[in-house]
Formats: C-alpha cells, structure tokens, sequence
C-alpha cells in the first residue's frame, strides 16, 4: 500500500515536470485560454452586487446632492439637513442613544465576560447559551416583549403602581428612555459574545506577578488588565455603537415613524404616508452612512491591533 | 509566613469573585431572560391586568396554527429564507472559483464587495433598492425581485465569510492543483473536489444566514410591506389587533430562531473538536 502510494505521487510530480519542460507551448496556452473562461464564474457575483448593492448605494449618494427644491447639483439638502430642527434632533437622538446604550451595554458586558471567565465551565457555558439565545431576541418582538412589560397597563407598571415604586409606574416606554432600555437589552449579549474571547487572552500568572509585587486590585484592572483588553474593548464599542444607529425594527414597532430617530426619518421619507422626498432621504442617509463608515474603520484598526499582541494603549 | 499570607488572601479574593460573580451573571441572565419569559406566561393566561395572571389557556395557540394568514405568512418566510440563501451560497462559490482557481488578486476586492453589507446594515440597503427601481416599469421594479435581490445582500458577509474559512482551511488551492496535476480541469476539480470538502463549513454558515432573514423586519417591511408579509411584518401587524395572538407568535418565532441556532452552536462545537483532534 504504502509502496503504491508514493510510486503515485513520483508519477504525479514526474508528469508535471515533464508536461511543463516537453510541451510549453501546450501549456502555455492551456494557462491563457482557461482563466479567461474562468473569468465568467465572477459574473453572477458581480451582477447582483452591481444591482443590489452598489447601484442603490450610488443612487442614494445622487439623490442626496441633487437640490429637492432647486433641482440642481449641491448641497442644498445637506444644508436643510443640518439646519431643519427635526433632522438635527434625529441626528442628536441618535447618536446620544446609541452613544448611551453602547457604553451601559459595554460596562456590563465587561464584568460579564470577566466573570463569566473565571466561572467554572459549566456555570459559562450555560451563561454563554443565554447569551446566544438571547442575542436572536430584538426588533419587533423585542419591542412587544417590553410593551407587556413596561407599556402603559404593562406588569411592571402595575407592580410600579401597587408598590409605589415611581421608576416603574411612571416609566414612559414610548419615548427616548423605552429606546435606551431596549438598545440596552440588545447590546448586552452580542457585547458579552464579542468579550469573552478576549478575556481568555489575560494569563492569570499576570496577576499571579502582580499581586507578589504587592499590587492591588484597581492596580492591577487600571494598569494591567483593562489597558490589555483596551483594543477589544474598544473595537467592541464600535460595533455596538454602529448596531444601535441602524436598528430599525425595534424603534419602528415601539414609535412608529413618530420618533426623531435617523433611521425612522430615513425610511419614512422613502415611503412618507404623503409623499416621498428622496433628496431630503437621500442626504440622511448619506450622514447614517458616514456614521457607520467611521465606526466600521475604527472596529478594523483595533481589531487589527488586539490581533497583532496587546503591547499598545 | 508571608507566602502562607499572600496564598491565602488570593484563594479568598478568587472565592469572594466567584460568589459575587454567580449573583452578577444570574442577575445579567436574568434581565436577558425576563422579557421573553413574561412573553410567554402572557401567552398561556386568559388575563394579566393584576401582579398575577390568571385563567390559564392555550387558546392563542389554537387561533394562531389555525389562522391561514399565519401559515402564509410562514411559508413566505420559508422561501425568501431558502431561496435567498441558496442563490448566495451560489453567487459566492461560483465566485471563489475564481479566487482559488484563477486569480488571487480578487480576493480583497471581493472581501471588501462582501462586507459592505454588514458594516451598512439593512435600512440603508432597502431605501437605497426603493429609490432606485420603484416604479421604473423594468422587472426590477417588481417588489419579489427587489426582496430577493435585497436578502441576497443582506447575507453576503456571513455566507461569504463561511465560505472563504471553509476553503481556507481545507487548502482549496493546493487540492486543485493536485487534481490537475492528475489530468482533471481545474473546474471540474472545484464542483469534484472541493466542493465535497467544504459542505459541512458551508452548512453553519447558511443557517447562520436562514435565522438573521427568519428575524428580518427592516427589509421585508420596506421593500415588500404588506404586499408580501413574512412572520414579522405579520406580527407587527398584530400587535395592535390582538396582544394574546401576537404574544403566542413572539414565542413561534423565538422557539424556530433557538432551534436553529442550538443546531449551529452544535455544528460549530462539533467543528471545533474535530479540528482538537486532528491537531
């Protein structure tokens, strides 16, 4: 068997030798003709990338510069853009809300994943099914979950109101603090998932090391650990930043289009009850666009940078 | 002395974390488990206007799996689920044919071309298809073929990604050359021998892609809205018909989106430990 097996691979390497020196010109034009066939693969790729990607993509960028009451080439719509009060507080609210839920989303997954690395493998990993879980739960069902239970005759509020705690009673779900309650909920375990890996990077001879050299806790989480982790951290934070300014469906199911949300005005321009305004749209979407391009460099260079070893920040 | 000191005080801290520890993870689970669950009592009680609900019932069950609108709705799902993902999966191999067979150069464009979509998300993606091909008169203008084309999209970065590790780590390139190496065209070798290899790396992947168009609303509430009502443009239709019948469809959906991804998280694990073993 064994004798078989490397006689066949002499003859495999003899016959490409030998077809390579005895026949080049063959080979040669074996080498030519077939990429170009192989070219045609990429076709049905780029085509429905041209059509349902790139050309959208474009068609928005036009939208956006062409004045929707002049009609010519300009700023004109990002200026009324930036000017109209109801597209600046959806800009503000949108990046305030996503900002918060982000950062309270970060905290706790933080001490999570930090807890959840030092927890035995069962107690993890039966946290880590919930996480996973738990991640799937958001958009429309998210936002009924929450009505059920902070809405106008939702549990809590009545427990709220029979209990006298005001928090609960007089909670205001369909509005700004429902949002930030809500994005909280969905940054918590895709955050978690995003941190635990990068848990399992600290060694625990650092604090083995630190605490022989008499080191505290805040010594060793504020100069050793978290200094560590800080690419993750913040590539982490990216992501759930640029997760919130796109979330539609949750919002949408909780407001409306009633709400000064980026990604509410965006759409209900594009398909207003009235009348559509692509220009005004298109300008905003131009600015959700530059938001998410900015968080999505950001994640990249620190992801590059938690990958090649935590020796900076 | 001092070792004896030192040893003890780090046992203690690690014991006191654990503790403190288990009560955070509970209390984070917790908040993470709560709404769902209330969703679920809320579904199987007559009444849930006092701190306790009362009147248990499967009721919104029976009227949900006998509501004709509801199985529509579901099968549409299915197809845009199945089909879209298929034609990805499709686009993708046909296109890493020519990354691993023809010219690596196109590697990082295609990267780039691939995850677009996931650093865009699915607003941006569906009012940029409306405003380009709504009323236009052309085929494209036709709400199915914008969906389709939309989710097609929308699933790119994770069939792509899927894919590229899976020819990654069975070395795509050296497999074709050794085929043709024996005679065999370099497609042929792709569709014979390759492709075999990476089924089970392509499978994860694609049910990754099934469950995130299973939670669509974005897309099938833009481009097709009621015109096309998948699950959850059904349930968003609902919410302020019926809460009882609504609640029972958040707990469908939530129980069809777990399956899938228990059976990925068990395809993935078992992945990884075939991997341990042949390292």
């Amino acid at each position: 068997m064994e004798n078989t097996a490397s006689i066949g691979e002499k003859d495999v390497r003899a016959v490409g030798a030998t077809g390579a020196r005895t026949a080049p010109g063959s080979a040669a034009a074996r080498v030519t003709r077939r990429p170009r066939a192989g070219w045609l693969a990429l076709v049905p790729f780029v085509v429905v990338v041209a059509l349902f990607e790139i050309m959208p993509l474009l068609q928005l960028a036009l939208d956006s510069v062409i004045g929707r009451d002049s009609g010519a080439l300009g700023l004109e719509n990002y200026v009324r853009v930036f000017t109209t009060p109801l597209y600046q507080q959806s800009i503000w609210n949108s990046v305030w809300i996503s900002l918060l839920s982000a950062v309270v989303g970060m905290v706790v997954a933080f001490l999570a994943a930090r807890f959840a690395s030092e927890a035995s493998p069962r107690v993890r990993n039966a946290f880590t099914m919930v996480l996973n879980m738990m991640s799937n739960f958001s958009g429309v069902p998210l936002a009924f979950a929450f009505m059920i239970l902070m809405g106008n005759a939702g549990v809590l509020t009545l427990v709220g109101q029979q209990f006298n705690i005001p928090f609960l009673a007089n909670f205001n779900l369909y509005g700004a603090d429902g949002l930030v309650i809500m994005y909280i909920y969905f940054q918590i375990p895709l955050a978690t998932l995003l941190l635990i890996p990068a848990f399992a990077g600290i060694r625990k001879s650092w604090r083995e090391a630190a605490t022989i050299l008499q080191a505290t806790s805040f010594d060793y989480w504020f100069r050793i650990a978290i200094p560590n982790l800080m690419p993750s951290i913040l590539g982490t934070l990216s992501v759930l930043f640029s997760n919130a300014l796109a979330a539609y469906a949750t919002a949408y199911a909780l407001v409306m289009n009633n709400y000064a949300l980026l990604a509410l005005q965006i759409t209900s321009r594009f398909k207003g009850d009235v009348q559509t305004d692509a220009a005004t749209g298109g300008a905003l979407a131009m600015v959700l666009i530059a938001l998410m391009v900015v968080c999505t460099l950001v994640n990249n260079y620190f992801t590059r940078r938690a990958a090649k070893g935590r020796e900076l920040v | 002395m001092a070792h004896k000191n030192l040893a003890a005080r780090t046992a203690a801290s690690v014991q006191r974390t654990s503790l403190a520890g288990r009560v955070f993870l509970c209390v984070v689970a917790a908040y993470l488990l709560i709404p769902f669950l209330a969703t679920l009592v809320y579904s199987l009680f007559v009444e849930w206007t006092d701190i306790l609900p009362s009147g248990f019932t499967l009721r919104n069950y029976q009227e949900l799996f006998t509501n004709a609108v509801f199985w529509a709705s579901i099968g549409r799902t299915l197809v845009l689920c199945l089909v879209s993902v298929a034609i990805t999966i499709v686009l993708i191999l046909l296109a890493m044919y020519v990354v691993v067979a023809v010219n690596r150069k196109v590697a990082p464009v295609m990267q780039f071309l691939c995850m677009i979509p996931y650093a865009l998300q699915g607003v941006i993606l569906s009012i940029g298809i409306i405003s380009l091909y709504t009323g236009t008169g052309t085929i494209l203008s036709n709400r199915m073929f914008m969906l389709f084309g939309a989710y097609t999209i929308l699933v790119l970065p994770y069939i792509y990604q899927g894919i590229r590790n899976a020819l990654n780590s069975i070395d795509a390139g050296m497999l074709i050359q050794a085929a043709e190496m024996l005679g065999c065209g370099r497609f042929r070798a792709y569709v014979q021998v390759v492709l075999p290899n990476i089924l089970s790396g392509i499978l994860v992947s694609s049910l990754l892609a099934e469950s995130i168009i299973f939670g669509d609303f974005v897309l099938a509430n833009n481009i097709a809205g009621t015109n096309y009502q998948n699950i959850q443009v059904f349930l968003q239709a609902n919410m302020d018909v019926s809460s009882g019948l609504s609640s029972a469809i958040v707990v469908v959906i939530f129980v069809v989106v777990a399956l899938v991804t228990a059976l990925v998280l068990k395809l993935q694990g078992a992945a990884q430990n075939n991997a341990k073993e042949q390292a």
